[in-house]
């Protein structure tokens, strides 16, 4: 098959954040330096050199951009500064948008203005559906209750109508990532005993994210697993234990304790992030994409209502309860809606099933490559 | 020809050198200028503006001027292109590379505009009257370049003063074991060369000498030099070594880049020249202790040579040339921790390696890995080579560029660690054929005649040369692991090895900068000497009659050393024979330049 190029790929990587790609003179620096390079995943430079030969069909089934943890050793040490690191981060960019089918992911990573657009608009909408149906059907001075603006009830359909929409979509898109990195891949066949018995892998890459604890710097791992654990937890909650955390002034400490250690947890971490994004010290967050900005501020707009809806409603001023809870949703629809399928929170499902995928598919390799070996003789 | 001048500045010169507004003037008024315009520092350049702007002044020959104008001919050849005219007539006047600083800044831009507007190269329209010359010439550094350079000299009949900072003529090159690409031994043919020297009437050698000041003018240079204390009588002594035996002080030994000991009264190696002892004083306890304590030495010595009360003396040479040969350093490994050096004993650099496999080294030759000793008058433990119980290395590996093609260190290419390191492979698997060696490169540059078929020669010899260079030098076990990519092969290698040797970059000798400010010659951006033009005019600087000659005007090799000092010498020689040597060309006036430009276009 003829190897198609696709020599303006730099100039396109540039608007999801690629620095100074055709710098790199391939000395092989970054890949000797970061601890998660080995075969058959050895990155960032193959990416660098995919990159520079505009090897556009190779980079979209390649799973090395999500293998990597951006600890941002290879940019600091490179001695092209070409920065490798920022070129995984917007290849995760690009990757995302390629796989979602929708065409909105890359909509919004090459357009800051059509993303903001759309999360105003998407939370105009929620604001004005919320005040709608509410007034509809209840009083806004009333929050619990028979006459309750927006009973515990109603809303826990709505948000199980929105967890079916984004699942929906997230599963598409990973289905559609699966297939560009493994299912059409002729080289290498994973057997369905091996998606099976390494299923364990996803969980665990998930909830420990243990392969960023080999980053030489253990304390990004800490703040970058605090955050998913609180969010992890905050969904867990609204999913299950809507009612029990709806229901007051008394505080039902059993859900109360878990919801404001997440929110402390996501307050804390968001913060964190937003200053390492403003002061630049550190390499990995010296260049921050639109997105990047986007992500952390609808987080800390939601932890914060989340949290000040909490503290009115066992103060007992449930008008004000109210008003801000659809102040809450407005933040927390377009945070999901728009996010969780075509923005940074999809790395969420992408980066652990990359995982899952390149240890299937290296397993497979292996056992290819043994079967070789043992061929000739068995002949 | 309608000419448009566009001044556009990178930052990275020294603005403040050059009245840009002044500049601005200026070009207004020079003939065929239809528009100057001054874009600034660093602006994004519109194409689709800048054809607009030549297409409506009908411009023929565009201008760029600016600290590095060569930064934005791109944009404005494509400019030039799109427009219809001819993109050979994007013309550069480079403030920095012909030197507008040292307060002649303003006038030097200036100058080197106008020259670009008539289209004359500013090298060309700027020569120099000449002056009356002195025959007498100074050599800084007695390297190799010195050397060659002062011998040439003397050669002709010529009175030489070759001034060496440390006690022996040689540099660096007295250090090596052999020469790439022919093998020799590099003591064979530098040898014949410091007795040359050291026995030359012509050549009045001063070591353990350090220049203080250069006054005069072009061609009547007054160099004041301080000759340091060294204590013992050069005439005297006859190196019988019995002051070096009953020295009780000890301190590394900078010809053997620390690797071994002297003692505080010392020769650096036994072919020095001067044959002749030298005291460091700051290990002198004589020194130290102002006469209080020691002295056994000049106790002991049969000859009575040695004065420790010796001051330092101050001459003044009058000479008509001065030739710079100063040499370099070698890039401090240290600063890039993750090879570990001064942490792991056995990772060395470049010199401390060539010392070890030199006959004349501490294990005479014999490639061991350290061994650990508890030094009981200093009481701690320390690694060194011991010839007896050290063991030879089982793996050896080399790193390419330490310190060079590096933006965070030195982006310069050093130019001769290439080519040292395959001699390295090859020294190590002559002496040790069981030993594995691994070469980690970026690209091998081989530039040289022979120097290619060196590199396929080491290759054949079982050197495991691998493309990827090695981010880090871990210790395991006892050994050490060295972790790179391989991107020939498209795998990873950790390769456990017991030593590592670090091809470090060449840097701008000590005391470099500051020669060059006190000369009123200009370095570059990386410190070294600038030449008057990197093509046409290779050896001299900015200021006439001083010359350059060897590394310190750019990293270079032995042979290329050879020919620059020959170039000098040359040069030198004309002066002498003219009686009359080239000005410096600060000293042309802009109206002259002007006027000559203008004259070279009619031709």
């Amino acid at each position: 098959m003829a190897i198609r190029a696709n020599p303006k790929l730099i100039t396109e990587l540039e608007i999801y954040g690629a620095q100074d790609v055709s710098k790199c003179y391939h000395c092989g620096n970054c890949s000797a330096i970061c601890p998660f390079s080995k075969e058959p995943y050895i990155f960032p430079r193959r990416s660098m050199r995919s990159l520079q030969m505009g090897l556009e069909a190779k980079l979209e089934s390649d799973l090395e951009p999500w293998l990597c943890y951006y600890c941002g050793e290879c940019s600091a040490e490179c001695p092209r500064d070409a920065e490798p690191g920022e070129t995984m981060m917007s290849l995760r960019r690009w990757l995302t948008a390629r796989y979602d089918f929708t065409g909105i992911a890359r909509l919004f990573y090459l357009s800051a203005k059509a993303e903001i657009l759309a999360v105003i608009l998407v939370a105009l909408i929620t604001g004005a559906g919320f005040l709608l149906y509410g007034f509809s059907q209840g009083s806004i001075t009333q929050y619990n209750g028979p006459d309750a603006f927006l009973p515990a009830s109603s809303i826990h359909i709505f948000d199980w109508i929105l967890a079916a929409v984004l699942l929906a979509l997230l599963l598409t898109n990973c289905a559609r990532m699966w297939w560009f990195t493994v299912g059409r891949d002729t080289k290498v066949h994973v057997p369905l005993s091996a998606y099976i018995t390494k299923i364990y892998l996803l969980p665990m890459h998930f909830f420990t994210q243990m392969r960023y604890a080999r980053c030489e710097q253990k304390r990004p791992w800490v703040i970058h697993l605090v955050l998913m654990l609180s969010y992890v937890t905050m969904l867990v909650l609204i999913m299950f234990f809507l009612a029990p955390m709806w229901s007051g002034p008394a505080i039902d400490w059993r859900v109360h304790v878990f919801g404001l250690a997440a929110t402390a947890g996501l307050l804390v971490t968001t913060i964190v992030f937003l200053r390492k994004r403003l002061k630049k010290t550190e390499v990995q967050y010296q260049h921050s994409h639109e997105t990047d900005w986007m992500f952390l501020v609808l987080l800390i707009v939601v932890a914060a209502t989340g949290l000040m809806q909490f503290t009115l409603h066992r103060v007992g001023l449930e008008t004000a309860a109210n008003i801000n809870y659809v102040i809450h949703m407005m933040a927390v629809v377009p945070m999901l809606l728009l996010e969780v399928p075509f923005s940074k929170w999809s790395h969420m499902a992408y980066r652990p099933l990359a995982m899952y995928f390149a240890d299937l598919k290296t397993e497979a390799m292996v056992s290819k490559e043994r079967e070789a070996v043992r061929a000739p003789q068995a002949a | 020809m309608r000419t448009g001048v566009y001044l556009c500045q990178t930052g990275t010169g020294d603005l403040d050198a050059v009245d840009l507004h002044s500049v601005v003037n200026y070009a207004g008024n020079l003939p065929n200028v239809e528009m100057v315009k001054d874009l600034g520092t660093m602006p994004a350049l519109d194409i689709e503006a800048l054809v607009a702007e030549i297409r409506a002044h009908d411009l023929q020959r565009v201008v760029i001027a600016g600290d590095s104008p060569g930064f934005f001919k791109p944009a404005f050849t494509t400019a030039m292109n799109n427009a219809g005219g001819d993109p050979s007539e994007v013309r550069l006047a480079s403030f920095r590379q012909h030197g507008a600083s040292f307060g002649i800044g303003t006038v030097r831009a200036k100058s080197v505009l106008a020259c670009a507007t008539f289209g004359v190269p500013y090298g060309l329209a700027a020569v120099p009257d000449t002056t009356a010359t002195h025959p007498g010439t100074v050599v800084i550094g007695a390297g190799i370049a010195g050397i060659q350079a002062a011998l040439e000299i003397a050669d002709a009949g010529k009175q030489v003063f070759l001034v060496e900072r440390t006690g022996t003529i040689g540099g660096h090159m007295a250090m090596f074991d052999k020469t790439f690409p022919t093998l020799d031994c590099a003591a064979c043919i530098l040898t014949p060369k410091m007795v040359a020297v050291g026995q030359h009437e012509m050549i009045d050698l001063m070591t353990y000498a350090e220049v203080e000041e250069v006054s005069g003018s072009p061609g009547d240079y007054i160099v004041k030099v301080r000759k340091k204390a060294r204590r013992v009588d050069v005439r005297a002594c006859v190196a019988c070594n019995v002051c070096t035996e009953v020295c009780p002080q000890r301190a590394p030994s900078e010809f053997d880049s620390g690797i071994a000991e002297r003692k505080a009264i010392y020769i650096p190696f036994p072919q020095a020249v001067p044959n002749a002892y030298l005291v460091d004083g700051p290990s002198c306890t004589y020194v130290q202790s102002d006469g209080a304590k020691c002295g056994v030495c000049a106790k002991k010595c049969p000859k009575g040579c040695i004065d420790l009360d010796q001051v330092d003396e101050i001459v003044e040479l009058e000479v008509g040339n001065v030739v710079l040969a100063l040499g370099y350093d070698v890039y401090d490994a240290r600063k890039i921790e993750r090879y570990g050096y001064g942490v792991l004993p056995n990772v060395l650099t470049a010199l401390e390696f060539e010392r070890l496999t030199n006959a004349s080294g501490p294990t005479s030759g014999k490639i061991v890995t350290k061994t650990k000793r508890f030094d009981k008058r200093r009481k701690l433990e320390e690694w060194v080579f011991d010839a007896e119980d050290g063991a030879p290395p089982t793996s050896v590996a080399i790193i390419h560029c330490v310190g060079s093609r590096d933006a965070n260190h030195n982006a310069y290419c050093s130019r001769v660690c290439c080519m040292y390191s395959l001699k390295f492979a090859h020294l190590v698997k002559e002496k040790l054929p069981d030993a594995d060696c691994y070469e980690f490169y970026i690209d091998m540059r081989a530039f040289g005649k022979g120097y290619e078929e060196f590199a396929d020669r080491i290759k054949a010899e079982g050197t495991f040369v691998v493309r990827g260079r090695t981010a880090k030098v871990t210790a395991q076990d006892g050994r050490m692991v060295i972790r790179g990519e391989d991107i020939v092969s498209d795998r990873m290698v950790d390769f456990p090895v017991d030593m590592v040797i670090l091809a470090v970059g060449l840097v701008p000798a000590a005391g470099a900068a500051e020669l060059a400010l006190r000369l009123g010659i200009q370095t570059d951006t990386d410190g070294w000497f600038s030449e008057l033009d990197y093509n046409s005019d290779p050896t001299d600087t900015e200021r006439g009659g001083i010359a350059v000659a060897g590394v310190c005007q750019g990293p270079k090799d032995i042979p290329d050393t050879v020919a620059q000092a020959a170039a000098v010498a040359a040069g030198a020689l004309k002066s002498m024979a003219l009686g009359r040597g080239l000005d410096s060309r600060a000293s042309v006036s802009l109206s002259d330049i002007e006027a000559r430009a203008a004259e070279l276009t009619r031709v």
